[in-house]
């Protein structure tokens, strides 16, 4: 028989009856400790844990409780949402807080026996931390570290259908205070002075609200909680509701009897069935304790509560079409004003706040407005939860206080992205929000910064994306969703969501035009200011945000039919070879390599890279790093087949030629034997013209053959790719330097119809410290050409070399082969930022080198004008920059120096065009270099073109080739008027594929390599090639994307 | 009074009234598509959007009240782009063509994207999907056609309290119809036409018989009379750009004669004759009421309009005994035309086709019944709306403006007056009572100018008494008796009258109930747009036509005497009952 609280009295007398069974909850181990508590074992069961299985883990506890005769000492509660969701089913030993995560039925044994009998805490289920170390207790791990749960206080904590726990943890103390003693205009004083905003979304004002509706003429007034949450990924309610439900009842109760209502309503969707559950149960029990109904706590309060299910319209969630559909017609929006504090549900003043806000009004009642306050930001007070949801490791709920920089969100709490793939962008606020891409990972998540980035906090939605997302595709996907949910009322939403979904589709299938984007911006823009409700002013919102921050992105579907991100079908034949800045056809060669086919592979290869053996050796391989099986298990070794199938090559083996008499006769100049001007000179020869190429140094290779070391693509396989294009009709002219032996005009004069510049970004950029021109120091690429064109150069004994990019890397390893004792590599950032491949890092480290992170060079020490050594100050990361990397930040320490006779400076490379075009004038871009046309390769002269470095800065060699290919196609677009690049035409493989066959299972490979004792002192090739039987059992792991049945 | 300015002008204006009201009141016409005149604003279209200053967003002026100190503008580019992004949006997925679309030329999304000026439409892409609906005798349904307005759907709920039409699905399939989707024919439709009369474009309208009775009118072989109801004189020319409220009484029987009609007659002959028989039923059953003392239902009902009764079928059959069991005029004249007038000229009933001329759709409903055959084929053939004839003279090539007068053909084109006023709310009550007085008391009904006032205003629900004094000795149990009677039009006031009776409140005796606001000359086959306006100025000019004829009441006729003379003998007599009456079914919803 339930006694009936009637009095404070009596709730307190209630509160010290319940609280013995809550301490081994709530007390530290510390405080536990001699206090011989009993055992009690905390199971989530949340909706996210139970949709893993967590009842079949309270059962098998039970269970195995019952078998060892534990009943006495141990407890197993269920309780509501702990909130890491990825890790479920969860569970807590108390008080130790331990806790366990990813529970398999089969693993409760072992929790008994081992740790609840023995005392042994089971490792395998613990937590691990960034480094693989398991972390016992729940404090300990990162992803709880830094939340502040004011929202969540409860769940995770208490049974929420113990209504005594509840109560234990202060539960209805608040109700009890303002009945007894606060006058309702007070309890709004004091809501409003905490700086609580409405937690659904719109963040208005909630002590305003209440004030509102307070002040509003007609009775009897009505409090409704909207709990039809809606945000794709959001589920912070459903889990305060399954958590701590009465919480929110509280929340309401106090509401009412502030703003003067008698009833309530909880408008919750029917898709969350154990939330309706739960809170029906609590409404019971607080019913039956009299903590709702007549005369509560003997104050004359008279309120009642009742649950109203919505079938699950996101438009539902608009507080005046949550209303309607309450009131039993069409959930759809009616026009405010009047708003519903003056005429809401049944047309009589309304109430209306979501489950978040509510819940945070008894701590706040009880805790006092400043002490709310003191959490958040000036204009956003208070704490905030957040749904973490796509990419990023740890998904699930987080509460932390507002203002917390998106990036502690992502990678301090998150743990990062998942696979370790670069962030891209958060989509925040649902589809009424906006991206936030990682230039804006500093982004103080508050309402008002949100805003000014185009995204909103909306109800905490965030759902996190990698670079495998198509931001176009992004748009498209919300599109849908608000012409699913759309009412279709208003027109704006109506018809002009879909006609920006039509704009969307069409771009997602490579049929955008130009003025799409601009049609985007205008009718979206129209939208907002024209339609209806909230939905439709904010549905256009995502392709507002992602325009705003990716535009490039659009421009790629749309002007060169390319998904950068991999992912619109219609774009893309396979992720790899739309990853591939060349366009190499990667499962094609792959694929013949399985048949052994080299020849024909290598040839496939040259359709669109000539370069195969060169990228065999060199290539970053982004095609590796978007192959699909890496969903699978490791990314198919392209760069390795590749490698051999390049070794296979016995005759040169040359491209389809299109002979042209009309072309022959053209004159075109390419300046620069880099990978840039080679590759143009390639493909102009294939279309029968016959171009020269001018080359400053006395070889052709531009960087290829000056700055990356033998060791990495021996001078061999270089030269015989440059055989291969002189072969088919491609001059090359050395020694010819523009600028000191010829100028562009003089070109223009002698009867060149066209002119491709591929003068790379040679120079090194200058540091600014002093010693910076003391003997001693050199510029890393000035020293890599020394040494590899000219075959020499004195290195030094004790070698810093400051950078962290491939040039530093080269550069190091280079000296240590040329006897350097030393070689230190410094660098301001850690390791993970360092832009060099991780491959050569790695090599460079087992080699010998020295890495010192998180080191910035103040100064170079000199005695004499001769280094002696580098001045270094102590990094430390800080917040996010533009980069969206930690921004390296001095650390309080003392300055240190790194004896050195020899400093290498790699930080960068730019272009001097002075020296080359002289008075001549080109228009530049922003950063110095050449401006050209991102589709034809075209600079501001009609008849000259432009590539590779000296074009987009210091980038790699199949860059280079794809920007000589398009330069190539220009050219002969300007002198022909047509376009001919045949080898842009998508070809089928012939190569046999069996769709219904598993997948090989083989293992990803890697190439082997030299030993390292077997490295020094010699610029042999690290990497030896693979056997033939190892090199078709790894093509043949390739799932074949580009099939079409 | 809140004061502000609109456009630099100051205005005052009630509390509660909308931006766009008071706008109008200082002569500022802002566009609108969804707005309803007198109804709670819809806010749907988004075309009358205005901006307020110190709002972010520009705000919808047919739903938002005005303020004190607000200070708005209603033409500036800001709100011009707005309006033709809205305008282009709704063309863009308008399954319209326009050459061949019978709203072409008085279709208001035609209209506005002129007015707004669009040459081009910026965001093309998916038309809606056309679905056909021709499932009733009375509307065609094209659902490529709508924009979604919804002004139908507040019509048939709101005015008409049928709620035959909800929204449906979401998002660009947004679809306004019966529920499920499904045809006009699964829901308890009264086929009233109101939607159709409010419809901007043409995605309801009525389902056109043109070329049936032109087809007919083409036929050596059959005698195509017409009859035209009392609410077409006073609309029909509204159809060529006279003012709502010109008769064109003279003109309409001109052009009909040139459209091939052999004679032209005129309904309101068998209004008078509906009186007389409805008149006598009203009697019949006081006496057995107040005489006999026997169980018989009152009050009595009106019966002349097909909506009304196919409302009572489907949503208060218990109400059915009550409902007079005379046809409608037009049914009463289908068969007289076929047997009285048929015999006079020496052709059988399967020879004569008869159209009706009406103000209303559901006409086409109810001639379609399979229970009016009382002449042995179908009583009247073809039913022609207002709109359709204007369309037909049209066709015809016949300059309206410039036509003379004539007169009707006799014997089924004489009529009184009081059949004139059947064209409007409380008319057929007034009727009724003059000759129903006439009868009782020999003395003509004892009010100015034989009008009673109560039951003639646009109030939708009215009522008024009537005490019987000094009646003829055969009525002499009526002496002292109050009549009461009820008039309601709009269906959603007839239910507040119908719940009201069933509440045990009123104490009527005779009660009617037309469903078009303003009655008939509101009908939903009427030249669009009919607001509070043009409906009493079409009831003025029915007034007018009723006070300047000499004959005022039904028992005087002459055609209608000779008629009972000739033919039917007396009022509820034996030819009567088989071809002037009939009777009602219980009609499912669903």
């Amino acid at each position: 028989m339930i006694k009936k609280i009637e009095t404070g009295e009596d709730l307190n007398t209630l509160r010290e009856e319940s609280l013995g069974n809550l301490l081994p909850r709530i007390l530290s181990p510390e405080e536990a400790e001699g206090k011989n508590l009993p055992i009690q074992i905390l199971v989530c069961v949340g909706g996210g844990c139970l949709a893993s299985g967590s009842r079949k883990i309270v059962d098998a506890l039970k269970d195995e409780i019952k078998q060892h005769g534990l009943l006495e000492s141990v407890e197993v509660v269920e309780t509501g949402c702990m909130g890491p969701c990825v890790f479920g089913p969860v569970a807590k030993i108390m008080p130790e807080g331990i806790f366990y995560q990813k529970l398999q039925p089969d693993d409760v044994r072992e929790i008994i026996e081992q740790h609840i009998i023995k005392g042994r805490v089971v490792e395998r289920l613990l937590n691990r931390d960034a480094m693989g170390k398991p972390i016992a207790r729940r404090n300990d791990i990162e992803y709880f570290k830094k939340q502040k749960k004011i929202v969540l206080r409860n769940c995770g904590i208490i049974d929420p259908l113990k209504i005594q726990e509840y109560i234990a943890r202060d539960g209805y103390q608040g109700l009890a205070r303002v009945l007894t003693g606060i006058k309702p205009e007070e309890v709004i004083e004091t809501v409003f002075d905490s700086g609580l905003r409405g937690r659904g979304g719109g963040g208005f004002p909630t002590g305003l609200k209440w004030k509102l509706t307070r002040a509003a003429k007609g009775r009897p007034k009505n409090v409704v909680c909207n709990a039809d949450e809606g945000d794709p990924g959001a589920f912070m309610d459903r889990s305060v509701l399954e958590g701590d439900p009465h919480s929110v009842i509280e929340g309401m109760a106090i509401a009412a009897y502030a703003v003067g209502a008698c009833h309530g309503y909880v408008y919750c969707r029917a898709e969350y069935p154990v939330a309706v559950e739960r809170l029906t149960r609590a409404l019971d029990q607080a019913r039956g304790y009299g903590l709702l109904g007549k005369n509560i706590l003997d104050t004359g309060f008279d309120f009642d509560i009742e649950i109203r299910m919505g079938s699950g319209a996101f438009v539902c969630g608009e507080e005046t079409a949550l209303m309607v559909s309450i009131e039993g017609y069409r959930g759809e929006p009616r026009p405010r004003p009047p708003f519903p504090a003056n005429k809401g549900l049944w047309g009589l003043p309304t109430l209306l706040n979501n489950v978040e806000t509510f819940s945070n009004i008894p701590a706040i009642i009880l805790n006092g407005a400043s002490w709310y306050s003191s959490f958040g930001t000036e204009k956003s007070r208070g704490t905030k939860v957040f749904a973490l949801a796509g990419a990023v490791k740890n998904t699930g709920l987080v509460e932390v206080p507002i203002g917390i920089q998106l990036g502690e969100l992502i990678y301090d709490i998150g743990g990062g992205i998942q696979g370790g793939r670069p962030f891209k962008a958060a989509q925040i606020g649902g589809p009424s929000g906006g991206c936030i891409p990682r230039e804006y990972l500093n982004v103080s998540l508050n309402y008002e910064s949100l805003a000014e980035l185009g995204a909103i906090m909306g109800s905490g939605g965030l759902i996190v994306m990698d670079d495998n997302t198509c931001m176009v595709d992004v748009a498209r996907f919300f599109m849908e969703f608000v012409q699913e949910e759309s009412c279709g009322k208003c027109t704006p939403c109506r018809v002009g969501t879909k006609r920006l979904l039509e704009i969307l589709e069409r771009i997602c299938q490579g049929e955008g035009e130009e003025d799409d984007i601009e049609r985007l911006i205008t009718l979206a823009s129209e939208i907002k200011e024209t339609a209806l409700c909230g939905l439709g002013k904010t549905a256009a919102n995502p392709v507002l945000s992602t325009i705003r921050h990716f535009r490039d992105e659009y421009v790629a579907h749309i002007r060169d039919k390319h998904c950068p991100a991999g992912v619109c079908p219609a774009l893309v034949r396979s992720p790899c070879q739309n990853a591939c800045p060349a366009g190499v056809n990667v499962p094609g060669f792959v694929s013949l390599v399985s048949e052994k086919r080299y020849a024909e592979a290598l040839r496939l290869h040259r359709e669109r890279n000539p370069f195969a053996a060169v990228c065999a050796r060199v290539c970053f391989h982004t095609c590796e790093d978007h192959c699909r099986r890496i969903t699978l298990d490791e990314a198919v070794s392209i760069r390795a087949i590749k490698r051999f199938m390049v070794d296979q090559e016995v005759t040169i083996q040359v491209p389809e030629m299109r002979e042209n008499k009309e072309n022959a006769e053209k004159n075109i100049a390419i300046i620069g034997a880099g990978p840039a001007g080679l590759s143009c000179a390639y493909f102009l020869a294939r279309l029968g013209y016959h171009p020269t190429v001018f080359e400053a140094e006395h070889r052709p290779g531009g960087m290829m053959v000056q700055a990356i070391p033998a060791y990495r693509l021996p001078r061999e396989v270089l030269a015989r790719e440059i055989r291969m294009m002189e072969r088919i009709g491609v001059r090359i002219e050395t020694n010819k330097n523009l600028g000191r032996d010829f100028n562009l005009g003089e070109l223009k004069r002698e009867g060149y119809d066209a002119v491709f510049l591929g003068v790379g970004a040679p120079q090194g950029k200058l540091m600014r410290i002093p010693g910076e021109d003391s003997e001693g120091v050199i510029e890393a690429l000035g020293f890599l050409k020394q040494y590899n064109v000219r075959g020499s150069f004195p290195v030094g004994k004790n070698v810093v070399v400051i950078g962290g990019g491939n040039a530093a890397v080269d550069a190091a390893r280079t000296t240590l082969r040329l006897d350097a004792e030393t070689v230190t590599i410094i660098y301001r950032r850690t390791r993970n930022e360092m832009p060099a491949y991780s491959e050569e890092i790695e090599e460079s480290e087992h080699e010998g080198v020295r890495l010192m992170m998180l080191t910035a060079p103040i100064a170079i020490e000199t005695e004499e004008g001769r280094v002696v050594g580098v001045k270094c100050h102590r990094m430390k990361l800080g917040e996010y920059d533009r980069s969206g990397r930690r921004r390296p930040e001095n650390e309080e320490a003392e300055d240190f120096i790194i004896p050195a006779d020899q400093v290498i400076t790699a930080i960068g490379q730019t272009i001097d065009t002075t020296e080359i075009l002289k008075d001549f004038e080109l228009k530049l871009n922003s950063r110095g270099f050449i401006e050209v046309d991102p589709v034809t390769g075209q600079t501001s002269r009609e008849w000259i073109f432009a590539g590779g470095d000296a074009v987009s800065g210091p980038s790699s060699v199949v860059e280079a080739v794809a920007a000589g290919e398009k330069a190539a196609v220009g050219i002969d677009a300007l002198l022909t008027g047509k376009t001919h690049a045949f080898w842009r035409e998508c070809k089928d493989s012939d190569v046999y594929f069996d769709p219904d066959a598993e997948p090989s299972d083989d293992p990803r490979e890697k190439l082997p390599l030299i030993s390292v004792e077997r490295r020094r002192n010699n610029f042999d090739e690290v990497e030896l090639p693979w056997d033939e039987a190892t090199a078709i059992r790894q093509a043949k792991r390739c799932l074949r994307c580009d099939y079409r049945a | 009074m809140p004061t502000l300015t609109i456009d630099d002008q100051p205005v005052e204006v009630p509390e509660n009234t909308t931006i766009l009201e008071a706008a109008r009141t200082i002569g500022i016409r802002i566009p609108t598509l969804c707005y309803l005149e007198n109804l709670k604003g819809i806010g749907a279209c988004r075309v009358c959007l205005v901006e307020v200053e110190n709002h972010k967003e520009l705000v919808a002026s047919c739903v938002t009240p005005v303020a004190d100190g607000m200070n708005i503008h209603t033409n500036n580019q800001r709100i011009r782009k707005a309006r033709r992004v809205v305008i282009e949006l709704l063309l863009s997925e308008h399954g319209g063509d326009c050459q061949t679309c019978e709203r072409s030329g008085d279709c208001e999304l035609e209209d506005l994207a002129n007015r707004m000026g669009i040459k081009k439409i910026h965001y093309p892409g998916e038309k809606k999907p056309r679905v056909i609906d021709e499932s009733t005798p009375a509307l065609r349904r094209d659902s490529g056609k709508c924009i979604n307005c919804r002004r139908c759907i507040t019509v048939c709920s709101e005015v008409q309290g049928v709620y035959a039409l909800a929204p449906q699905n979401r998002g660009f399939k947004t679809v306004i119809g019966p529920a499920f989707a499904q045809n006009l024919d699964t829901v308890a439709c009264v086929q009233c036409g109101q939607c159709a009369a409010v419809c901007p474009v043409g995605a309801i309208t009525e389902k056109d018989q043109i070329d049936e009775v032109w087809e007919a009118l083409d036929d050596p072989k059959q005698w195509v009379i017409v009859q035209t109801a009392p609410a077409i004189r006073a609309a029909l020319g509204e159809c060529f750009g006279l003012p709502p409220g010109t008769l064109v009484t003279g003109k309409m029987v001109t052009a009909l004669r040139k459209l091939g009609f052999r004679a032209v007659f005129d309904t309101n002959f068998a209004a008078d004759l509906t009186i007389m028989e409805e008149g006598s039923e009203l009697l019949q059953r006081l006496k057995r009421a107040i005489l006999e003392k026997q169980p018989v239902a009152l009050p009595q009902f009106t019966s002349c309009c097909p909506s009304w009764i196919k409302f009572a079928e489907y949503f208060y059959p218990e109400f059915l005994p009550n409902i007079s069991t005379c046809k409608s005029p037009q049914q009463m004249f289908g068969p007289i035309a076929k047997t009285y007038y048929a015999e006079k000229i020496g052709k059988k009933p399967e020879e004569i086709t008869v159209v009706s001329v009406m103000p209303c759709t559901a006409k086409k409903f109810e001639e379609d019944r399979p229970e009016m055959c009382a002449s042995g084929v179908k009583d009247v053939d073809y039913v022609l709306t207002t709109r359709e004839l204007g369309r037909m003279i049209k066709q015809a090539g016949i300059d309206f403006l410039a036509l003379d007068d004539d007169q009707q053909d006799s014997p089924l084109g004489l009529s009184s007056g009081a059949a004139d006023i059947f064209a409007n709310t409380g008319g057929v009550m007034e009727a009724a009572l003059r000759t129903a007085y006439a009868i009782v008391t020999g003395r003509p009904l004892p009010v100015p100018n034989l009008h009673i006032a109560a039951v003639e205003s646009l109030e939708g629900v009215k009522e008024a008494s009537l005490t019987i004094e000094d009646p003829l000795e055969e009525w002499s149990f009526l002496a002292g008796v109050t009549v009461k009677v009820a008039v309601a039009h709009g269906l959603a006031n007839a239910r507040k009258l119908l719940e009201y009776i069933k509440a045990g409140h009123g104490e009527y005796h005779f009660v009617e109930i037309m469903a078009c606001p303003g009655g008939c000359i509101g009908g939903g086959g009427q030249p669009r747009m009919t607001n509070n306006e043009v409906r009493q100025a079409r009831i003025n000019a029915i007034y007018r036509e009723d006070e300047g004829k000499k004959l005022r009441m039904s028992h005087e006729n002459p055609d209608i005497i000779a008629l009972y003379r000739e033919f039917l003998g007396q009022p509820l007599g034996e030819r009567s009952h088989h071809l002037l009456h009939t009777t009602y079914r219980e009609r499912s919803r669903v």
